[in-house]
């Protein structure tokens, strides 16, 4: 059940209207059908996964409650390496074991021993990377004091499965989001208006701007070897524009989903394309993550306080583990070493914050120099993104091989009519210009105050609609589910 | 909680109603003002699939226009032989493409499969009837509500730029240079490749083929179902009994011309089921002479058996 689907507005009408109207005298039962709904919705995908579900939230559950109750740190320190080991233990042998017992085989051939690898036949259960790490934060803030084990399992099994976060996050800490599970909730009008803007933009995002562009990325990566290195560019941009605009599209609605229930979640994106560097962009792409290695692994190894050298390798390590976490494949792991070059000049020479406010702040356009570095930015991310998007490191190697050639200063030259085209370049620069506008905001048109008449607002979320109704084709499912 | 509800559903109806507009009026245009000309003394047309987009080389038949298209299924061919019935009144004679893999489950992908959908849906929607709608919003509701948004997005581009000539867009011959390999020799006798589910066929493809003869019967124009060449080793081949059962049965009162085994080398075929250029100008100049021999003339002063009972020393090799 996408976000983007027919069932799942039936689904999210009817759980809105049971919670504001049926069950809203108690928070409990409030809770409870919240939870209910979660696991239905998880279901949804595949049932057979909803018991690993539910066993990684008991999991949690408990040795939170036993840390909690330990005597002694050596118990406390026994229950959390308990859950940590369990927990990455699933996401090993459904996310890794492959990965790993292949890798092992290839090394092994290389030194002349023959080894055939038993593989698991398993598909990867929808969000485990996401609820994982939402149960780990839970013990671990449990087990450093910053937050009391949760006693009632319906409380903590709906901040574990909350639907609109459950497949693909945000990334939930327990010290923000329990606290809200716990309080009483009254709709507020502002709030649910603010989400059902923030759903339509996350919608225009994923089903216009996403989904065309992943037509066009997906043709030119995959006939890679018979393009311009122009036309390679060219798809290297269109991914750019298809992952922003998927996960982050995705990310808008589930915020503006939990709006609606009385919840906010922790923001995912803040307008990353504008950064003035990689720093910068580190700090507004995926943020649920990268702050949660930032609090859960970089801080813990010694962050940024600490010598050079162990700078250096706290910086490499949280890359490389951020890019392992996106998927068991070399592609990300490139991609996460690559960005952890780009990265560390800043680190080693103190400019990596720099820039933390927006670009540009209360003036309407960047200066030459912010301009530019806005572009090298997102020169050098694109750079990643073709890693990232490879099947295959050779893959990758042969598509810039190909960009850095003759073909590089031709026309790009695709099979589909320049009319197409153009009108996916123009939706492109109209998103450009509308982020642009709403970059000091939450989400680009939480404010529009752009548009000073009601009128001219109201006009602007009618052709939202329209443009979602003319340019919606089949369903892609978000990429960020396979991880 | 009142407040909200009142205004959103005052929005969601005020954006449902604009959708609408945006979907129905420039459908609606189109399908008024639309143009479907061929030649004005061109009074033969073809209608069909791939086969016959690759076979039958207009310029070389006087007074035949082809209008077939790849991977169109008579779905698709139902709609657009209303509107060219209708604008080109010279048209006196219909002939319609009807080869084995016609009959094939296959069919059902190409009237509602997404890629196939998507494609044709929006070229071809304006013109559908209630019950052509419930076709494809039964057999798959998800894609169809999407396909909707793609034919209003196409429908309006067409408004916008006042361009509703479908002219020259809805098919037409087929061009292959070469061929892919092939065995050297006939391979008459050895065993065919691929055998369909026997007891699987497209009911819809076949429906709409009835449809679209009974429509022709209703503008009082000659029909006849054509079965253009295929390569010996063509895997549809196999279903030859129930296309045959399916012929006789549902189509009997059509005149079948069979040219199925018209003698074709193997450097003549682009692929099993496909003319390259080279064959589609031996076999359109052989349907010229037919033609002018008399092949299309109405009934029953002409009657045409299978092509494998007639004699053609010419094309021998």
């Amino acid at each position: 059940m996408l976000f983007n689907s027919f069932g799942f507005g039936i689904f999210l009408i009817v759980v809105f209207a049971l919670y504001w109207f049926v069950f809203n005298r108690k928070l409990q039962q409030q809770n409870l059908l919240l939870m209910a709904a979660s696991y239905f919705f998880y279901a949804c995908w595949d049932w057979r996964f909803l018991f690993l579900l539910i066993f990684s939230t008991l999991l949690d559950y408990f040795t939170g409650l036993k840390m909690y109750q330990a005597k002694s740190q050596k118990l406390r320190t026994f229950w959390l390496w308990l859950s940590i080991t369990i927990n990455l233990g699933f996401l090993g042998v459904f996310k890794y074991y492959n990965f790993f017992a292949a890798s092992l085989a290839a090394v092994c051939a290389n030194i002349g021993i023959h080894l055939n690898p038993l593989t698991l036949n398993v598909i990867l259960p929808v969000g485990i990377s996401f609820y994982t790490f939402h149960g780990l934060s839970y013990v671990i803030d449990v087990f450093k004091g910053r937050i009391k084990a949760e006693r009632n399992f319906i409380d903590y099994s709906l901040f574990v499965s909350f639907f609109p976060l459950l497949v693909a996050g945000p990334i939930e800490r327990a010290t923000h989001l329990l606290p809200q599970v716990k309080a009483p909730r009254k709709f507020d009008y502002q709030e649910a208006i603010n989400g059902l803007r923030q759903i339509l933009w996350g919608l225009f995002k994923k089903a216009v701007i996403a989904d065309q562009c992943a037509d066009y990325a997906n043709l030119i990566f995959a006939n890679s070897a018979h393009y311009s290195g122009s036309t390679l560019v060219l798809g290297a941009i269109f991914f750019a524009f298809q992952i922003y605009c998927d996960f982050s599209g995705y990310s808008d609605m589930a915020l503006g989903i939990a709006r609606l229930f009385g919840f906010e979640l922790l923001r995912n994106f803040a307008f990353p394309y504008f950064s003035r560097d990689m720093a910068e962009f580190w700090r507004r792409w995926h943020i649920s993550l990268s702050s949660w290695f930032r609090d859960y692994l970089y801080i813990p190894l010694g962050g940024s306080k600490t010598g050079t050298w162990l700078k250096v390798r706290n910086t490499l390590i949280i890359f490389l583990v951020s890019g392992f976490w996106h998927g068991a494949n070399w592609t990300f792991i490139i991609w996460g070493l690559l960005n952890a070059l780009f990265i560390l000049p800043s680190i080693l020479l103190k400019t990596n914050r720099n820039h933390l406010e927006i670009v540009a702040k209360g003036k309407a356009l960047p200066t030459a120099r912010e301009f530019m570095q806005m572009v090298i930015t997102f020169i050098q991310v694109i750079f990643a993104w073709i890693f990232f998007r490879a099947d295959s490191v050779t893959q990758a190697f042969k598509y810039i091989g190909s960009i850095f050639s003759k073909s590089l200063f031709s026309v790009p030259q695709l099979d589909v009519s320049r009319e197409q085209l153009l009108e996916v370049i123009l939706l492109i620069i109209t998103f450009i210009i509308v982020e642009w506008q709403g970059r000091e905001s939450q989400y680009a048109i939480e404010k529009l105050t752009w548009l000073r008449r009601r009128g001219y607002r109201l006009a602007f979320y009618y052709t939202l609609i329209i443009v979602i109704f003319l340019f919606t084709g089949k369903e892609q499912q978000f990429i960020y589910f396979q991880f | 909680m009142h407040r909200f509800l009142i205004k959103t559903l005052t929005f969601a109806c005020a954006g449902c109603l604009l959708v609408l507009a945006i979907a129905l009026i420039p459908g609606y245009l189109v399908s008024k003002l639309s143009k479907f000309n061929i030649k004005k003394d061109d009074t033969i047309v073809i209608f069909g699939h791939s086969h016959s987009e690759c076979a039958y080389d207009d310029t070389l038949i006087p007074k035949l226009t082809n209008l077939s298209h790849s991977a169109e299924s008579y779905f698709y061919t139902f709609q657009k032989v209303k509107k060219y019935l209708s604008q080109n009144p010279q048209i006196t004679t219909v002939l319609i493409e009807f080869s084995n893999n016609q009959i094939a489950p296959k069919m059902d992908d190409w009237t509602w499969g997404y890629t196939y959908m998507s494609n044709m849906f929006p070229q071809y929607a304006s013109f559908m009837g209630v019950s052509d709608f419930k076709v494809l919003a039964q057999h798959n509701s998800k894609y169809f509500m999407n396909c909707i948004g793609i034919a209003a997005r196409s429908n309006l581009i067409k408004a916008v730029s006042f361009n509703y000539n479908y002219t020259g867009k809805t098919g037409g011959y087929f061009k292959i240079e070469g061929t892919k390999p092939l065995p050297a020799t006939n391979p008459a006798g050895q065993h065919i490749k691929a055998s369909p589910n026997e007891s699987t066929i497209s009911t819809t493809n076949i429906q709409y083929l009835r449809k679209i003869i009974d429509y022709c019967n209703g503008m009082h124009k000659n029909v006849f179902l054509i079965r253009s060449p295929q390569h010996p080793l063509y895997e549809y081949r196999s279903n030859e009994a129930e296309f045959s059962l399916i012929r006789q049965r549902y189509f009997s009162d059509i005149k079948f011309l069979d040219f199925n085994n018209f003698p074709l080398k193997n450097d003549e075929f682009a692929d099993f089921g496909h003319l390259n250029y080279k064959g589609a100008i031996k076999y359109s100049t052989y349907i010229k002479q037919q033609i002018m021999n008399g092949m299309l003339a109405p009934p029953p002063t002409h009657s045409v058996k299978s092509f494998e009972n007639r004699q053609l020393v010419t094309f021998n090799h």
